[in-house]
């Protein structure tokens, strides 16, 4: 993928021309807003990283090199929650990703008839559910003493779930809502892209003997590169973050089964820890941009 | 004509008198507390109160969820944008004191206040923090032991005084469903174990109220949770959520806004009452359905009580916009139409000569104490890093409660000589 130039724009030097000043015209105001909104946090939130907490907040705080960086790499309960992050992201963007790739497949199946628009409403309401109401709705729904799961499962006659009361379940409980939060935005990229598959290279590969499988693999998937990259690089990006549902489900228990980086770092700066929490933030940026662009490149034409 | 002219330089003057004194009374204090709709409702009426002797001043008063109070107060006095006065809890505000250095030492101010002597020296320790006194203190912060009344009587028992009681009741809570929604919906207790200060939030209130001083470390900085008793106290106090099962099994992910759903929703029949949350539950949720006293008794030769949870004050930021001004509405917080309103919008004040015939049975107890009292001992204001300390503790018992250790004694010795260990290293660190 590449990015489309400004008309005109490619090889000219000196004053724009018409085009190239309309287009321009368009794209300051937003250039300017996310210097503004976007970058300028970004790097007053960098700059905090490197000062002592209790000055961060001042006109004239006290920098103290990478102090703030040596604290937090070396607070295990930041590695734990470090590494729970990265065990998160990768389950989570496999979930939901893989799920939203096979029930847009049905969905684009002819086999699936009228029910096609009920399956569509049932994976993309969740999506445009406030995520606060969703989650708490989650929260009653995994409680233990009078959440609808277990009380489904105890009506028939199996174990209880420990949902997120038990630090073996919760992030699997974490993850279940949040699949059922996002993954309908995940669908609608998978149909958007499948929509455009060229359906005559699937029809010949059938003639030529084919197998259902053997033509998913070798002339649907690689139709789909751009959603599967657009869909894993968001994925990447959202789940690194985790952090809502974190805050309304769990608060980072129970005993830190998922007490992920970002809401780690929030709980740094709740406690006036400025520094480290605004370090931890810019660790975390730097992970999510590398594997973002990792993922970015891999999705594009001719990458391995 | 010299005359009429003398006469309209007189008249000028007086309108422009009058126009610059309107402008220099014409003043708004601006104070940013946590104590919601009914702290909002007491300083305007404390504003009008103080507006007497004050013309033209006025109080307003802005309410923030505590958690963003600390963000505000700290952002805003930092970056020259304070607010005139803030008000919340003395161990938070020396926290906005240690962040930011610009808390004014109030002890002038107090010593120009003349009706004063209903303060005790113990009120005036909780006000003070390394040498300077940062609240007036205005609030005294009690918080007891609540029962729901009616659940009692349907269990055929009384107000639980021993620690064997208070098992027993809520053992008996949960078995014989008195709200009638089913085994199993309810608990015997609403705690809180999610954050550091929530889970040891609620034991310092089993330790104290059993009479106990200190829940992990002592003034002299020694670790107390392996001592006999303290560890007899933790022991239970882990067992209510591991062996007992008295509590919400999701407890361990609760915060006080998960605890009050409980309370709130009778799904507990024993709960913490704070002298605050007395108006709002003599009216509304729990209607006047519940008993307080004091924390349950666990050793005879210690006298149970109810806890002191120190003071809630009034703070000036040295950078407030009306400094002098603010100085005296904080001395004005103590005067007697002040506490009155407090008392009445709050339920909490630190006079001695309130009027309490209009209250709950419920909220005069907590105005005129008959029942032991016991001052919570702050060891933030000894240790500046008794937060990282009580971090490692709430981590070592979230520990417990998910695994539970199969001898509590040797998991509460182990645990001990960890925090002696974590807090010899955090006393060795500069600053």
């Amino acid at each position: 993928m590449s990015l489309a130039l400004p008309l005109h724009a490619a090889g000219r030097r000196g004053w724009p021309g018409r085009g190239e000043a309309v287009f321009w015209l368009f794209a300051l105001p937003f250039a300017a807003l996310t210097v503004l909104f976007g970058l300028w946090p970004i790097l007053l939130g960098i700059e905090v990283s490197f000062t002592d907490s209790a000055t961060a907040l001042r006109p004239l705080p006290r920098f103290v090199g990478f102090a703030n960086y040596a604290a937090v790499l070396a607070d295990p309960a930041f590695l734990q929650s470090l590494w729970r992050t990265l065990l998160y992201t990768g389950l989570a963007v496999a979930a939901n990703v893989g799920f939203a790739l096979l029930y847009a497949l049905l969905l684009d199946s002819v086999a699936i008839g009228r029910g096609r628009t009920v399956l569509k409403l049932i994976a993309f309401l969740p999506v445009v559910t406030p995520d606060i109401a969703g989650y708490v709705v989650w929260r009653w729904l995994f409680d233990q003493s009078f959440g609808a799961l277990n009380a489904t499962l105890k009506l028939l006659g199996l174990p209880g779930f420990g949902g997120i009361a038990s630090p073996g379940t919760a992030m699997l409980a974490v993850l279940l809502a949040e699949l059922w939060h996002h993954a309908g935005l995940y669908v609608l990229i998978f149909l958007a892209n499948l929509a455009i598959c060229d359906r005559a290279l699937s029809e010949a590969a059938e003639v030529d003997g084919a197998r259902a499988w053997q033509r998913l693999l070798y002339v649907v998937l690689p139709q789909l590169r751009p959603a599967l990259a657009l869909n894993l690089v968001y994925a990447l990006i959202q789940f690194l973050k985790t952090f809502t549902v974190v805050v309304v489900m769990t608060k980072g228990g129970p005993n830190g089964a998922t007490n992920f980086v970002s809401y780690y770092a929030y709980e740094m700066f709740d406690q006036g820890n400025y520094g480290q929490a605004t370090a931890m933030a810019t660790l975390l940026f730097a992970i999510v941009l590398l594997a973002a662009s990792t993922a970015w490149r891999l999705g594009e034409p001719g990458a391995a | 004509m010299g005359r009429s002219i003398t006469l309209a330089r007189i008249l000028l003057g007086g309108v422009f008198a009058v126009l610059l004194a309107g402008a220099a009374a014409a003043q708004q204090l601006t104070v940013w507390h946590d104590l919601g709709d009914n702290g909002t409702k007491w300083f305007a009426e404390a504003g009008q109160a103080f507006a007497e002797a004050h013309p033209g001043v006025t109080v307003r008063a802005i309410s923030f969820p505590t958690e963003q109070w600390f963000g505000r107060v700290i952002a805003a006095i930092n970056t020259e944008t304070a607010p005139d006065l803030i008000f919340n809890n003395y161990e938070r505000v020396i926290r906005i004191a240690g962040e930011t250095g610009k808390v004014m030492d109030l002890r002038p101010v107090f010593a120009g206040i003349a009706d004063k002597d209903f303060l005790s020296d113990d009120d005036l320790r909780v006000a003070t923090y390394g040498g300077r006194m940062i609240i007036l203190p205005v609030q005294r912060v009690q918080m007891a032991f609540g029962v729901r009344k009616s659940w009692l009587r349907k269990v055929g028992e009384n107000f639980p005084a021993t620690w064997e009681d208070a098992l027993r009741v809520g053992g008996k809570f949960q078995a014989d469903d008195p709200e009638g929604t089913g085994k199993g919906s309810v608990f015997g207790f609403a705690l809180e174990a999610a954050h550091p200060r929530d889970l040891i939030h609620m034991l310092d209130l089993f330790t104290f109220g059993a009479g106990l001083r200190h829940t992990l470390i002592d003034p002299a900085g020694a670790i107390v949770i392996d001592e006999p008793q303290h560890a007899k106290v933790l022991e239970e106090f882990l067992k209510l959520f591991t062996t007992y099962h008295l509590v919400p099994p999701d407890t361990i992910n609760y915060s006080f806004n998960e605890m009050y759903q409980v309370i709130e929703g009778g799904r507990a029949g024993m709960f913490r009452v704070g002298d605050w949350n007395v108006t709002k539950w003599d009216s509304q949720a729990i209607k006047g359905d519940f008993l307080v006293g004091p924390w349950p008794r666990f050793f005879a030769d210690r006298q149970n009580a109810v806890v002191i949870g120190g003071m809630r004050g009034v703070a000036v930021p040295e950078n407030s916009p009306h400094k002098e001004l603010a100085e005296q509405f904080a001395a004005f917080l103590l005067s007697k139409p002040a506490q009155q309103a407090s008392l009445r919008d709050v339920g909490s004040a630190v006079r001695k000569d309130l009027d309490v015939s209009g209250l709950s049975e419920r909220a005069s107890m907590f105005a005129r104490p008959t029942w032991p009292l016991v001052a919570y001992d702050f060891p933030e204001s000894v240790h500046s890093w008794y937060p990282q300390l009580e971090a490692a503790f709430h981590r070592k018992l979230l520990g417990a409660i998910a695994n539970p250790p199969t001898d509590y004694p040797a998991f509460i010795h182990q645990t001990a000589e960890e925090m002696r260990a974590l807090a010899k290293t955090l006393a060795q660190k500069p600053g």
